[in-house]
């Protein structure tokens, strides 16, 4: 068959189909009309609910299958432009058809704009016309329905590209200011060791400024080594790892920080979890990054849970970037890691940031703001996902996806 | 004690100066810098040292080209050869025990411990 035929027919069967109709109509002979239209064979409705307020049609919208509301726009609850526009807000997959005893250009386009897909004038119209408005209506809705996720997707993958330029510029410039940088500060180093291995004096103020230049020099040699860590994230050394053992070795890293403050750690882990394949180095720095976040924002005497399970679903699904919705599918088994603290949280406004580059709380005590970034792209290089969230109670919940 | 020759070679003018410094500070060492990487070989074969620390990133001739001419010579083929570079992480080489493809790396900048154990283990294994 040819491909033309195979479509006409296609439209043929969908033209025939019963429709789920609703009619809005507070005027009870305009209501009677439709019906008769809608239900005498011809049969335009296989289903054919009536309702005369707004109220009562958006109660019966939300218990049926609707697929198609042919709206009186002035009812005893609501008039005008506004019934559309609280209609189409409600149930932005419904196709709606206004019916009106006048028409006005303006209103027309304006209920065209707002999201209805035409505009019938009662009297003007018989059964075949309103046959036929109806299949296109419902066609063009689908359409714009359509057009709405290509243009989402389409903003998705704009912003994706966007952001993985952005990532590369960083990355180029971090892999190129890393080598003249790292230079002089290994110069200033090796200067600074030797003033304090091999010249002797008895001034303490002499000690404390050698001390303090060769503690900034290491600092600084951390933010650039942060900076490479954008340049070399593709250079991953993936091994059949237990997470168990990378998250243990991660707490061991930051062991001293965890007793300086004496932070309480609280496991809960699932016994048996399968090994995953990740770079065990990067996955430690993600962990490592977490854990110093998390103890940095408590007080002495904190408490950090750490809880890892396997799941096939994750339960939050909402919170997931859009570009990571559709990733993980039931049939995959996955690990998800959730670490959570009873510290400050973080204020509301900001939480869509703190994945971005250079966003940090602790700007004044030495942050650079690349510890979540860098980690959220390395989960996300292992094919997994990261969220962080305030918990209800006080404190932040991170967590972190891993696929099997 | 048998003091050790090192051959610096490293476009950086103010490392390597620090370096040699701190190495002849220890007694342990004679130091001999080469700042063009051009010279590298020349020098090496009239300076014969027990290892041989080389940057990596330099003009003219870069690292590696220096350490090809060095092992294709054969007074100087079983030199050890430090590598010292800024270009990777002390994190990337820790994560290697200091061996990448058969050299030994150093991550600049690094503490002089850390230095000096790698060049004590190169020596070791000549």
């Amino acid at each position: 068959m040819l491909k033309e035929e195979k479509m006409s027919k296609k439209i043929k069967k969908d033209y025939s189909r019963p429709l789920d109709v609703i009619v809005v109509e507070d005027n009870q002979v305009d209501a009677r009309i439709l019906e008769s239209m809608l239900l005498d064979p011809p049969t335009i409705a296989k289903t054919l609910k009536i309702a005369n307020t707004l109220s009562s049609a958006i109660k019966i919208l939300e218990e049926n299958e609707i697929e198609i509301a042919i709206l009186d726009l002035n009812l005893p609850d609501s008039k005008g432009i506004d019934t559309i526009v609280e209609i189409s807000k409600k149930f932005p997959k419904l196709t709606i058809v206004i019916n009106t005893g006048a028409y006005e250009d303006e209103l027309g386009l304006e209920a065209l704009s707002l999201g209805a897909q035409d505009f019938l004038l009662k009297g003007k119209y018989n059964a075949y016309v309103l046959n036929k408005i109806l299949r296109y209506c419902l066609e063009r809705k689908r359409l714009e329905i359509e057009l709405k996720q290509a243009y989402e997707t389409l903003k998705d993958t704009q912003s994706q590209l966007i952001e993985s330029e952005k990532m590369k510029v960083v990355g180029g410039l971090a892999s190129g200011v890393a080598h003249e940088v790292k230079n002089p500060l290994a110069t200033i180093l090796y200067g600074v060791t030797y003033l304090i291995e091999q010249v002797k004096m008895d001034d303490d103020k002499y000690n404390l400024v050698l001390n303090n230049i060769k503690e900034a020099t290491n600092r600084a040699n951390g933010i650039i080594t942060d900076l490479l860590d954008f340049a070399s994230l593709n250079k991953m050394n993936r091994t059949k790892s237990n997470i168990v053992d990378v998250i243990e070795k991660s707490l061991s890293l930051v062991h001293y920080q965890i007793s300086k403050n004496v932070i309480d750690i609280v496991k809960d882990y699932e016994v048996d979890l399968p090994l995953l394949m990740i770079d065990v180095n990067r996955i430690e720095q993600v962990f490592v990054n977490i854990f110093l976040n998390a103890i940095f924002s408590m007080e002495k005497n904190g408490k950090i849970g750490i809880r890892i399970h396997s799941s096939f679903i994750f339960d939050n699904k909402q919170a997931l970037p859009s570009a990571a919705k559709d990733k993980f599918n039931p049939e995959q088994k996955l690990i998800i890691v959730e670490i959570d603290d009873v510290g400050k949280g973080i204020p509301e406004n900001e939480i869509s940031r703190i994945f971005d580059p250079f966003y940090t709380s602790r700007r004044g005590s030495g942050g650079v703001g690349l510890g979540l970034s860098v980690s959220k792209n390395i989960i996300e290089n292992h094919g997994g996902s990261i969220v962080v969230e305030n918990k209800a109670d006080c404190g932040v919940i991170a967590k972190l996806i891993f696929i099997v | 004690m048998n003091c050790k020759k090192v051959l610096i070679v490293d476009d950086e003018k103010g490392f390597t100066s620090m370096l040699k410094l701190n190495l002849e500070s220890i007694g342990a060492f004679e130091v001999k810098v080469v700042n063009e990487s051009k010279y590298a070989l020349m020098t090496a074969k009239q300076f014969l040292p027990d290892v041989i620390l080389l940057d990596i990133i330099m003009p003219e001739k870069e690292g590696p080209d220096v350490a090809i001419e060095i092992r294709n010579d054969p007074t100087l083929k079983n030199i050890p050869i430090v590598f010292l570079t800024a270009t990777i992480t002390r994190d990337e080489v820790q994560s290697q025990n200091g061996w990448i493809g058969g050299n030994i790396f150093v991550a600049k900048p690094s503490s002089l411990k850390e230095l000096l154990a790698s060049i004590e283990s190169s020596i070791a294994v000549k």
